[in-house]
């Protein structure tokens, strides 16, 4: 039987509460003799000095030999637990991550991808981390591991998680504007369990292909796709969106194409769109032309079956025929911050004013005859056939104009 | 400054008398108007410096967005640190102190090249500014950190090459400032000034102009490298051209540690002036604070790479730059039990200046031990990079060189002046500086030990605590530099007329009038005391 492995915390701490111990003892004895020479030699107590010694060769040695034992004996102990972080023991299981502005992504033996780090509880792992772009690190503060992960060159940490839990991953080499964001967590799992999620599909792995390839380019650290703010722009949504953007400091707004979503994920510094910062790194060269490809067409036909696109049933049903986007009235009230909007309306002939909320829109939707807005003429078509599932698109669709 | 001149109105003003107007003083080559254009041009850096110091802590005091966005913040760390390092520590002792007592302290009229001097003045104003046009212009203020990492710094879109021209700007001030000093502690010493009656201030600048002479040139080239690769596309550090971003890393921390030392040293040197003044004690250990000055610049110019022991740097590299790293430690453990001998049976005096040099001890044996922490290999791959990093710097750089320059401010502002600050401020000043101090950086070792990396904008819910009392301490250390700084320009405006001597001291500047008379000394003088001349039963008269 080997004996049990110890984790690497196990190694450091002790190897901290030695030099901490060390590093208070000095600090009393400093602090209590100023203290203690500065109350007994005040010149209230003490108005005249009563030695002028400035010498002693043996004082001045041993205060050198002491200290200079005690950091050989520190150094020593330092450089001992720095040796188990590095030597790997046998039998680990071997991932790679690498890091990019600004996620992780991680790969294990039989291909699988992982924006999180799936472990086994109790098997010792071996990280190899990579950089695609600029240099970062890869800190598990539970493990007091951390190595960077450098481009162009491979590193790597080692740790055993000894029970099943969640821990905080770091990226502690600052790597640009969302370096404090570039956070995810290993997850340790019970063997059986770790095995059923790397046999198949396990708990919390990317749902549908987009999110599969975006996580896999480390899209998403900065791009959400549920229509939150981040970094830059939400996807969302994004084919045939109008966007502003700057061309060398001139605004113009165009459709986001095809050929505009190329140019700004392989050119991205070309054409920013107005109001983010000008921080994305360009793709030419990390993302395979197929995979681009692939998530082009992902991006133009996001209206599958399961999650129909709210934009594309407000083309295909016409409700932009009478609604404005931009905030200019047509026939109909624009859809421009509908949502939350405060809008009078006839009900029964009374002029009521409401909030324009879930419920009003549902309404508004399916039976608009029974509160037209005041001011509009009373011609909209109810539109009862369509689902619920497109119904709430429609409505997340209002709700982030 | 010029209202200051005209309060006086007159020549027995010194060297502050006479010519008068601005030309009088941007072209002139006194030392000690030399000294005072670095000290407003510096401290105008230094509050330039602190206000951004309170934004970064004002965002930190919840986790998500307060008051800023992720790029601002990352632009105001970035624009921190290079401000308070290249436009303040670096050069705030030696350029301003350095520059005012060393021709005094060794009996000069000036130092060995006067105009090499103020050209060094011209120099720093000339970075500085195109650090403050490196905001303006461009692509935005940088937002690399005030460390330059490539490929980062090689990648991003914002203004570093300006930066990077300015840094290489700022060191020809240092490399020129450093041999101005070398030869002048060399060739103008007084009849009578030997090594061995050198004050100890001296020495501490002497091993700093070492420093300052040699290891510069390889931050102004590393810089230059920086810019060149930005614009021409080389690929010295690039991997996909062949270069490697590791060896940036050590270009840059081979000027960057030493310039720790750079910071540090001269301000030990005021700690060995200020603690056997107010002691009425010789010195302790003389030569072994001395020695350990040069020991010091020595050791420290070859352990530059224990800042990148997690980097991915080999086993053998963090072997040997660990263990350096841990006998760098001595000498100045060393220098810390001299300064305690000193105060043995002495008659101590709790005047500002003391204040703040005791304050000084235990500041910077914090900063020190918590070094032995991020020295050691093991300890270092937890802590490097957290706030634990932070905090230590912060200790020593602030806690040490800062308070000792505080130090050496109250302690010579009336000689420079001629004209004494109100004592009961300036002890109420310390006081509350120290308080906020151990508020603002204390919480960080935790903060790190709990795994909280640095140059974070947003951190995760446990760190919020801790987070919170460190920006309250911000807020009360900054009330209680301002109200030191307030005080010190009230003094030395219109304080009392200080005397001579007001302390006591025994080294040559405290031999001639406040201020001091333009050409310093009645002709050439002759030394024949040590700078430390106390007796057996003096006391504070």
């Amino acid at each position: 039987m080997n004996p049990p492995l110890l984790t690497t915390a196990e190694t450091i701490d002790p190897v901290f509460w030695y030099i901490l111990g060390v590093c208070i003892f000095f600090l009393l004895l400093i602090t209590v003799v100023m203290l203690y020479f500065v109350w007994k030699y005040h010149r209230s107590r003490h108005p005249y000095t009563t030695s002028q010694v400035s010498k002693n060769v043996p004082l001045e040695i041993v205060w050198t030999l002491v200290p200079t034992l005690l950091a050989l004996s520190m150094f020593w102990y330092g450089w001992a637990g720095y040796l188990t972080l590095q030597r790997v023991p046998e039998g680990a299981m071997v991932v790679d991550v690498t890091g990019r502005m600004w996620s992780w992504l991680f790969e294990y033996g039989n291909g699988k991808t992982s924006d999180r780090l799936y472990v086994p509880a109790g098997q010792p792992v071996q990280v190899n981390i990579h950089s695609a772009d600029v240099i970062h690190s890869f800190y598990i503060p539970a493990f007091r591991v951390k190595k960077d992960a450098v481009p162009g060159m491979t590193t790597y940490v080692w740790f055993v998680a000894d029970r099943p839990g969640s821990y905080d991953i770091f990226c502690a080499e600052y790597c640009g504007t969302a370096h404090s964001a570039m956070i995810t967590t290993v997850e340790a799992l019970p063997p059986e369990e770790f095995l059923a999620w790397y046999e198949g599909e396990g708990p919390a792995e990317a749902d549908g292909e987009l999110k599969a390839l975006l996580t896999r380019h480390g899209c998403l650290g900065c791009h959400s796709l549920d229509g939150s703010p981040g970094v830059g722009p939400t996807l969302q949504g994004i084919f045939g969106r109008q966007v502003t953007v700057l061309v060398d400091g001139q605004e113009r707004t165009l459709t986001a194409d095809r050929d505009y979503l190329r140019r700004s994920i392989l050119e991205p510094q070309v054409e920013m769109v107005k109001g983010y910062p000008p921080v994305m790194p360009s793709y030419r060269d990390r993302i395979p032309e197929a995979e681009l490809e692939e998530m082009l067409d992902l991006f133009e036909r996001p209206a599958s079956a399961a999650a129909p696109s709210g934009e594309k049933l407000a083309q295909d049903k016409g409700c932009i025929g009478c609604h404005s986007t931009d905030g200019s009235r047509q026939v109909g009230p624009t859809f421009q911050g509908v949502f939350g909007r405060q809008v009078t309306v006839e009900r029964n002939g009374q002029p009521v004013t409401i909030e324009a909320d879930e419920d009003y829109l549902r309404r508004a939707i399916v039976e608009p005859q029974a509160e037209i807005v005041q001011g509009y003429p009373p011609s909209m078509p109810p539109y009862s056939e369509l689902s619920d599932e497109e119904l709430a698109a429609l409505i997340d669709y209002l709700r982030g104009l | 400054m010029e209202e200051s001149i005209k309060a006086a109105g007159s020549d027995d003003r010194g060297f502050l008398g006479g010519e008068r107007g601005l030309r009088s003083w941007i072209f002139s080559t006194d030392h000690k108007r030399i000294a005072l254009l670095y000290l407003w041009s510096i401290m105008s850096f230094f509050l330039v410096g602190m206000t951004l110091g309170f934004l970064i802590r004002l965002e930190l005091i919840a986790p998500g967005a307060t008051i800023m966005g992720a790029q601002t913040y990352n632009a105001l760390f970035t624009l921190h640190g290079v401000i308070m390092i290249f436009l303040f520590i670096i050069p705030v002792v030696p350029a301003v102190l350095g520059n005012f007592l060393l021709p005094l302290h060794i009996g000069a009229e000036d130092v060995a090249f006067p105009r090499l001097n103020l050209l060094s003045w011209w120099f720093y104003l000339i970075g500085a500014l195109m650090a403050l046009a490196s905001l303006f212009t461009g692509g935005g203020p940088p937002d690399t950190g005030w460390t330059f990492y490539v490929p980062f710094s090689t990648q991003t879109t914002t203004n570093v090459t300006v930066a990077a021209w300015a840094v290489f700007v700022l060191g020809f001030s240092s490399i020129l400032t450093g041999l101005n000093f070398l030869t002048t502690i060399h060739r103008l010493r007084a009849t009578g000034v030997t090594w061995n009656r050198l004050p100890l201030f001296v020495w501490a600048i002497y091993a700093t102009a070492w420093i300052q002479l040699l290891a510069t040139p390889i931050l102004g080239l590393t810089v230059a490298l920086i810019a060149i690769e930005r614009i021409f596309q080389i690929g010295l550090f690039d991997p996909a051209r062949g270069g490697d971003p590791l060896m940036y890393q050590h270009l840059f921390w081979i000027y960057s540690h030493p310039a720790v030392y750079i910071m540090i040293l001269p301000g030990m040197g005021i700690i060995s002036e200020i603690i056997p003044t107010f002691s009425r004690r010789r010195i302790f250990g003389y030569w072994a604070i001395a020695v350990s000055s040069l020991a010091i610049a020595f050791a420290g110019s070859m352990v530059w790479s224990h800042h990148m022991l997690a980097s991915g740097m080999s086993d053998m590299g963090v072997f040997v730059f660990s263990l350096l790293t841990f006998l760098v430690a001595i000498p100045s453990a060393v220098k810390v039990f001299n300064w305690l001998a000193t105060l043995y049976k002495g008659t101590i005096w709790l005047a500002p200046p003391m204040l703040y040099a005791l304050t000084f001890l235990v500041l910077f044996s914090i900063g020190g031990l918590t070094g032995l922490v991020v020295g050691s290999a093991g300890t270092a791959i937890h802590t490097h990079d957290t706030h634990f990093v932070v905090g230590h710097f912060h200790y020593v750089m602030f806690g040490g060189a800062i308070f000792a320059f505080f130090g050496g401010l109250h302690y010579w502002l009336p000689k420079i002046y001629g004209r004494m600050y109100n004592l009961r401020l300036a002890t109420w000043a310390w006081g509350i500086l120290t308080v906020g101090f151990n508020l603002l950086y204390f919480p960080m070792f935790i903060l790190g030990m709990q795994g909280m990396p640095r140059r974070y904008y947003d951190y995760l819910p446990q760190y919020t605590t801790l987070n919170v009392v460190s920006t309250v301490g911000s807020w009360i250390l900054i009330a209680g530099l301002l109200l030191m700084l307030w005080n010190l320009w009230r003094g030395s405006r219109s304080g009392p007329p200080a005397g001579m001597n007001p302390w006591g001291g025994r080294t040559l500047e405290w031999t001639i009038a406040s201020p001091p008379p333009k050409e310093n000394f009645p002709g050439e003088i002759v030394v024949s005391t040590d700078p430390y001349d106390y007796h057996t039963g003096e006391g504070h008269s």
